[in-house]
């Protein structure tokens, strides 16, 4: 096992590495990003921007450097300065950037003119990183600084400000679901073809069908909308919290930002999310519980002539939900990364928002921080599983 | 004698029972599932529509006509005399026509989506599973990893950049030109339904090739394939005439089922404004566009949303339908 345990973290190690990259890879061999308008700006006679201005503004950004080198700032936060080893100053010469990129232009298939990068005016070294800000790296925990969202505040902390937002709202429909799910997936597999059974699975069958934006939609339509017009208690439609007292028919003045603002809030994005996982799970813990039902060891349990109720709690339960851990543990990364739609249609202060903004934005330290550590809790949570599994099942062993 | 007499009779009639193709067999046993054929049915007037879609649309998908926003169900054009058989958007355009086309973009990405996956998927799961070792544990791994990744983050982020930097990926003008023909665009306006298409395919092949390796895996050791082997079959033939006519029936489930996943996907991200984008029309951005008119015209984000509900449905309806019919023992 420890061996096992010694061999997974090499992996872990290196899949994180892996996903590293390859998230950063995405995010900056894309043309355009936060230089994308820069070149229109300068054929306008107002605010010209100089050739000065523009490598100043590449610097600003690191897009001066070359990619590996501005991976490796990010990722390890270094080189900073130049590196010194037993007192000879290495890679003294060799470029590491261009600040001043020469562009020529030159005619394509189609005859329209283009610029491409030709050569370089000016190189970056390794000395000229001395005095220039920068991140004490991705493994230490610093992802940089914000580009728009928050300009020039830590991603960190957009990322702490919107955490407990997600982790309250995930963890709620997490709790609420797992709660419902379990009991309906049992009844309904032990209740096989009975009228409940085909009620539920219709239902289950439904909302795994149900696209969370347009069910997030018609919740609004009905429960905001529908319900004030009919001058019935309504739900707010979006955000986490009221800006100024509102009334409700019925209930009276809501403070702002009160207990019950909140949690009124609240209800409208759980019950979407819940109503998709519930349909989702109880489907799964019904047919392996249905699957476990048909073993022989609950035959011989109930001819030892115990009742159903300790057949199914005590027996068949618990291997039931042995295949759900794995369902139960992906939810570390999902819950991280937000519900990004629902978040959106509730405008809901979460990661999967910020996710979204972020994107739309071209704010690319943030997006990188939050692809990146889903990919770490992705890893964490499937080494999870499998000591789980270990764990609920004796038969599996790891060497 | 009278025993004899039963036997031969019995015996006569099963002689005589009319043999039935496997093919029959599955569409009997389909016709059986009622949910899926009437799903079946939906789906097949859904694609019709879309199918004529140019011959059904009153208006283009473009036509703003000018000063008549919000126009009422079956208003009618004065000018030309055409109905909006369901009135017009917030900037003047026939929403019945800009649905139409919509489904056709659509069910056009979707079904390409499909099939583009389903052919890697089955190439790498066959030769990962036929021939084993390090490469088929890379392959799985890698497969697995991915799988485990949620989806939606990655495809916002692939789609985002492509569909921004259009010059990223080049793309063959008769490519192009051929997916225009097909969801009734320019080949200009096409290029972002391919990128679609293209990133759907290359995240949606994890699945089938996961199924195509299992099913490989488990052929492998049958004795058929060691009788065809000794006969001295080649590996493709093996693998065309053997591993995949035998794998297909988890694959036309997965497909049915990726289908409709599909679909949702493309809308969600039109819907978040990273997919296809706003003069073409899909059903995922007309949503987005109209659901901040949902105060006083709810029927607005309703009308394209319910097409995605439905095709959604009815494909995973098809999809347990096939399910059963193809293999019994699967049945829940």
């Amino acid at each position: 096992m420890a061996g096992y345990l010694v061999r997974r973290l090499l992996q872990m190690i290196l899949v994180v590495f892996l996903s590293a990259m390859a998230s950063y890879a995405i995010l900056n061999f894309a043309p355009g990003g936060p230089l994308a308008g820069l070149r229109q700006q300068t054929q306008s006679s107002r605010n010209r921007l100089t050739e000065e201005d523009i490598a100043r503004i590449r610097a600003y950004f690191e897009l001066d450097l070359y990619l590996p080198i501005r991976f490796s700032r990010w990722f390890l936060g270094w080189p900073r300065g130049p590196i010194v080893v037993a007192g000879n100053d290495l890679f003294k010469d060799s470029p590491i950037g261009c600040r001043k990129t020469i562009e020529g232009v030159y005619k394509d298939s189609k005859g329209n003119f283009q610029t491409k990068v030709v050569g370089c005016a000016e190189y970056v070294y390794l000395t000229s990183l001395v005095n220039r800000r920068s991140s004490n790296g991705v493994i230490r925990g610093d992802f940089g600084n914000s580009w728009r969202l928050n300009r020039d505040r830590p991603v960190t902390d957009l990322l702490w400000s919107r955490l407990p937002k997600t982790l309250l709202l995930g963890g709620l429909v997490i709790l609420i679901s797992l709660g419902l799910a379990i009991p309906l997936g049992i009844y309904s597999a032990v209740h096989q073809y009975s009228k409940f059974d085909y009620i539920f699975t219709s239902f289950a069958f439904m909302g795994q069908s149900m696209p969370t934006f347009f069910f997030g939609i018609m919740m609004i339509l009905l429960f905001t909308i529908v319900f004030k017009n009919a001058g019935l208690p309504y739900l707010p439609p979006g955000s986490a919290a009221a800006v100024r007292d509102w009334n409700m028919p019925w209930f009276g003045t809501i403070v702002a930002g009160s207990m019950v603002d909140r949690g009124l809030h609240l209800i409208l994005p759980v019950a979407v999310l819940t109503f998709v996982s519930v349909a989702g799970w109880s489907r799964y813990v019904r047919s392996s519980m249905l699957e476990v039902l048909r073993q022989d060891y609950v035959r011989t349990a109930r001819s030892k002539g115990l009742t159903e109720n300790v057949v199914i709690a005590k027996h068949a339960l618990r291997n039931a939900l042995i295949p759900f851990v794995t369902l139960a543990v992906f939810t570390l990364p999902t819950i991280f990364a937000g519900a990004i739609i629902t978040e959106t249609i509730f405008s809901w202060p979460g990661m999967g928002r910020l996710y979204f903004l972020a994107l739309g934005d071209y704010d690319y330290p943030v997006a990188m921080a939050i692809l990146f550590i889903i990919a770490i809790l992705t890893v964490i949570a499937t080494l999870i599983r499998d000591i789980l599994y270990t764990v609920l099942d004796p038969r599996i062993r790891y060497t | 004698m009278a025993d004899d007499s039963k036997v031969a009779t019995l015996s006569a009639e099963a002689i005589t029972t009319e043999e039935q193709t496997p093919l029959q067999l599955v569409m009997r046993r389909f016709r059986k599932h009622r949910m899926a054929m009437f799903s079946l049915v939906l789906i097949a007037i859904i694609f019709s529509i879309s199918l004529f879609a140019k011959q059904l649309a009153p208006f283009k998908v473009d036509e703003l006509l000018v000063g008549k926003y919000f126009a009422p169900w079956g208003n009618v054009d004065e000018a030309t005399g055409r109905v909006h058989y369901m009135g017009t958007d917030n900037i003047g355009r026939d929403y019945f026509s800009r649905l139409v086309y919509a489904g056709r973009i659509s069910l056009t990405v979707a079904f390409f989506s499909v099939f583009i996956s389903s052919i890697i998927g089955m190439a790498v799961g066959a030769y990962a599973g036929f021939y084993g070792g390090t490469i088929d544990s890379v392959i799985s791994r890698f497969i697995e990893f991915l799988l485990t990744i949620p989806t939606l983050p990655l495809l916002l982020i692939l789609s985002s950049m492509l569909i921004r930097n259009e010059d990223l990926i080049p793309i063959p003008q008769p490519i192009l030109y051929g997916a225009g023909q097909l969801m009734l665009l320019s080949p200009y306006q096409a290029r972002q339904g391919v990128l679609i298409i293209l990133i759907f395919a290359g995240l949606g092949w994890l699945t089938t090739a996961q199924l195509m390796r299992g099913t490989t895996l488990s052929l492998r050791s049958q004795t058929f394939i060691e009788a065809s082997k000794s006969l001295g079959a080649s590996d493709l033939h093996i693998i065309f005439k053997h591993m995949i006519p035998n794998s297909m029936a988890p694959i036309i489930v997965d497909a049915s089922l990726a289908m409709g996943g599909f679909i949702v996907a493309e809308a969600a991200l039109s819907f978040l404004g990273f997919g296809i984008q706003d003069p073409i029309p899909t059903w995922g951005n007309m949503l987005s566009a109209t659901q901040q008119f949902m105060l006083d015209k709810p029927w607005l984000p309703l009308v394209p949303g319910l097409p995605i509900f439905i095709c959604v449905l009815a494909f995973n309806f098809v999809g347990d339908g096939l399910r059963d019919a193809l293999d019994p023992r699967l049945k829940k």
